[in-house]
């Protein structure tokens, strides 16, 4: 955001209205990019076959590394922008906007040119067989040839948010999906190209909307705009983008490896396909996940503000207020995962094994989703009020920290059901941890009111 | 022009900045803004001044813990994070303006001359001391320090006002090129460092 001017409102107007009113653009954009996942996945799972899903399963921690990268770009020179445009120092502003296309043409150039250079030994360390090397291949040798392209619409999109353009980055967000929707439907389904097609649908999407967005950004009258002579990488911005970013990237990167670790053990307890099942129901999960997100966006503003202004009673109203429609979120998940599996996996397949997996799979996995609903907001919550340490422990105790040693533990005495039940198993001791690190806080925020 | 003018005073850690800052607004008999723009940017803001000193130009952490604790606050484009150390510098930014603007003033450090750059009535002016001088001004202060303690403490003061003063001005802190002047306060002495200011606000400034 451009202005960082505080408004009133936070401080004045009705926490149910506000809260609305924030989530409802920041769930557009979430849900657009959970969609984008499903969309692949379905055409993919329908159009090809069960093992190319698969195939396409095993690439995703290359593809989270990948957009851990970019993050790192985005968000650090995102970042930085807001901070220069809040100052005025358009100057500045512009230089950091063509250090970081710089920046992402290079990560992303040498990134995808190191991974189709180790492809094999990369996509069978992430869990590819003889069976699914060939569609994992196929998919990622073209991803990774646009890798560049990918960095540059995911960076400029964080860049256009940041320079007070929250809308077009969204409407470009949106135009990808809708884009690669059709995309995938005319090469797979009327052409017949199988992955490769949808691999070629997401890189299409991906240029067009980057020319777009240059064309947004080559507008002179705008405060930043790409600019000659601004491309030259300098050091210290570099370094400055860098150490931003470095975080959310470092957060990626550990989602990544636990992606590794659930494939890899799917593949030995289970096979090919118990992978493919996990794809299917990640991209449900993942949707549950970011519409949780979406509202936690919009507590942050909310809780910050109320927080700094000492109107802790308003701080309690928007945690508890966003606690029950995390919930609300989670729990539909859980009525849908639970009663429902079978409706969700015909999305992706007909096939009558793969079905079967994901079925059990999901019925383990979204067990205590009602509850994760809270853990997320409470981390979210920390973080909003100044208190990121506790918010880093949050978020990566449920997917990393608590995660691992019950995926290497589990199996071996439960086989793949061990793997599924990981996932739940982490879910229920990081709400515990949640909630032990609320109580306290709540209390001392009560006796402040 | 500009109503009113500004000097904007950086200093290296114990030079004896905030004496000559002192005596110069003594001198041309305007106020002089140095911790108390934390309290000015607090009761602008409706913001407690507690998350101010936070982000303070010496509270800056360093390290890996800096990666985490300073860098993950920052806002993401649907929603600002009012506690995050840029929104809370952007109001302290604004505080500087806004001061400016009522009334001529000294400032002391956070990064008033990157924020009134724009301003044509501007003296920008930097203290150092010989490191000896520095060394006996921090013993002098505190009971138990001893030379050796007073170093590495200078040192890490002088490396977190570096690092507050780049990352947000993108400019080097104490690079000459970016000030109108630089003292040393062993060499002149409190007392001539502020005659010169004088002197060169009055030709400058049109004081």
């Amino acid at each position: 955001m451009a202005e960082l001017k505080t408004p009133q409102e936070l401080g004045t107007e009705k926490i149910g209205k506000l809260l609305i009113r924030y989530a409802v653009p920041a769930m557009i954009a979430m849900l657009a990019s959970s969609l984008y996942n499903i969309v692949d996945r379905a055409f993919i799972g329908h159009g090809v076959g069960p093992m190319a899903l698969s195939g396409l399963a095993v690439t995703f921690p290359l593809m989270n590394l990948s957009a851990a990268l970019g993050s790192m770009v985005g968000v650090g020179s995102g970042t930085m922008i807001s901070l220069k445009l809040g100052q005025k120092d358009h100057e500045s502003a512009q230089l950091l906007l063509g250090n970081s296309v710089t920046l992402n043409i290079l990560i992303g150039v040498i990134f995808g040119a190191l991974s189709l250079l180790f492809i094999n030994p990369i996509l069978t360390l992430f869990g590819a067989t003889q069976v699914t090397i060939g569609y994992a291949r196929e998919y990622m040798i073209i991803i990774l040839a646009g890798n560049a392209f990918t960095h540059l619409y995911l960076g400029i999109n964080c860049i256009l948010r940041a320079a007070g353009h929250p809308n077009k980055a969204m409407l470009a967000t949106i135009g990808t999906v809708l884009l690669n929707t059709l995309l995938d439907y005319l090469f797979i389904m009327v052409f017949k190209w199988g992955i490769k097609g949808a691999a070629i649908a997401t890189v299409i999407s991906q240029v067009l909307a980057f020319t777009w967005q240059c064309f947004q950004l080559s507008d002179k009258s705008e405060l930043i705009h790409l600019k000659k002579g601004t491309y030259r990488l300098r050091g210290d911005l570099v370094k400055n983008i860098i150490t931003i970013g470095l975080s959310p990237c470092l957060m990626n990167a550990a989602a990544c490896f636990v992606v590794l670790l659930i494939n890899r053990g799917l593949l030995k307890y289970g096979s090919d396909v118990a992978i493919g099942a996990y794809s299917i129901i990640n991209s449900i999960g993942f949707m549950v996940v970011m519409m949780v997100m979406g509202f936690n966006q919009a507590m942050q503003p909310i809780a910050g503000y109320n927080y700094g202004a000492r109107q802790f009673d308003r701080v309690l109203r928007v945690l508890y207020l966003t606690m029950f429609f995390g919930t609300c979120v989670t729990t539909l998940g859980f009525a849908v995962g639970e009663f429902l599996p079978d409706f969700c996996i015909r999305i992706f397949t007909n096939d009558p094994e793969l079905t079967a997996i994901a079925h059990n799979g999901m019925k383990i996995n979204f067990i205590f989703f009602p509850l994760i609903g809270s853990q997320m907001v409470i981390g979210n919550f920390f973080q909003s009020i100044g208190m990121p340490g506790k918010s880093i422990i949050m978020s990566l105790s449920r997917q990393v920290l608590l995660l691992i040693p019950f995926l290497i533990i589990l199996p071996h005495y439960y086989g793949i059901n061990g793997i599924w039940y990981s996932l739940p198993a982490s879910d229920i001791l990081s709400v515990i941890l949640g909630f032990s690190l609320l109580i306290p806080q709540v209390r001392k925020l009560k006796k402040m009111v | 022009m500009d109503k009113h003018y500004c000097i904007c005073i950086g200093r290296k850690f114990c030079s004896g900045g905030r004496n000559v800052a002192a005596l110069v607004a003594e001198r041309l008999g305007v106020k002089v803004f140095d911790r108390d723009l934390l309290k000015t940017a607090s009761r602008e803001s409706g913001f407690s001044e507690k998350f101010f000193e936070e982000a303070d130009e010496e509270k800056t952490r360093k390290g890996l813990r800096s990666l985490f604790m300073n860098r993950f606050n920052s806002s993401n484009g649907f929603a600002a994070n009012y506690l995050s150390n840029e929104s809370i510098f952007n109001m302290q930014s604004e505080a500087i303006r806004n001061i400016h603007e009522k009334e001529d003033c000294v400032f002391i450090g956070r990064c008033a001359d990157y924020v009134l750059r724009d301003s044509d009535r501007l003296l920008n002016v930097f203290i150092a001391a010989d490191i000896d001088d520095r060394v006996d001004r921090v013993c002098r202060h505190a009971d138990d320090m001893t030379p050796n303690k007073a170093l590495s403490l200078i040192e890490d003061i002088d490396r977190r006002r570096s690092s507050y003063y780049n990352y947000f001005t993108g400019r080097t802190w104490g690079d000459p090129a970016f000030y109108d002047i630089c003292l040393n306060s062993s060499t002149l002495g409190y007392d001539k460092c502020a005659d010169i200011i004088v002197s060169l606000a009055k030709e400058k400034l049109g004081i």
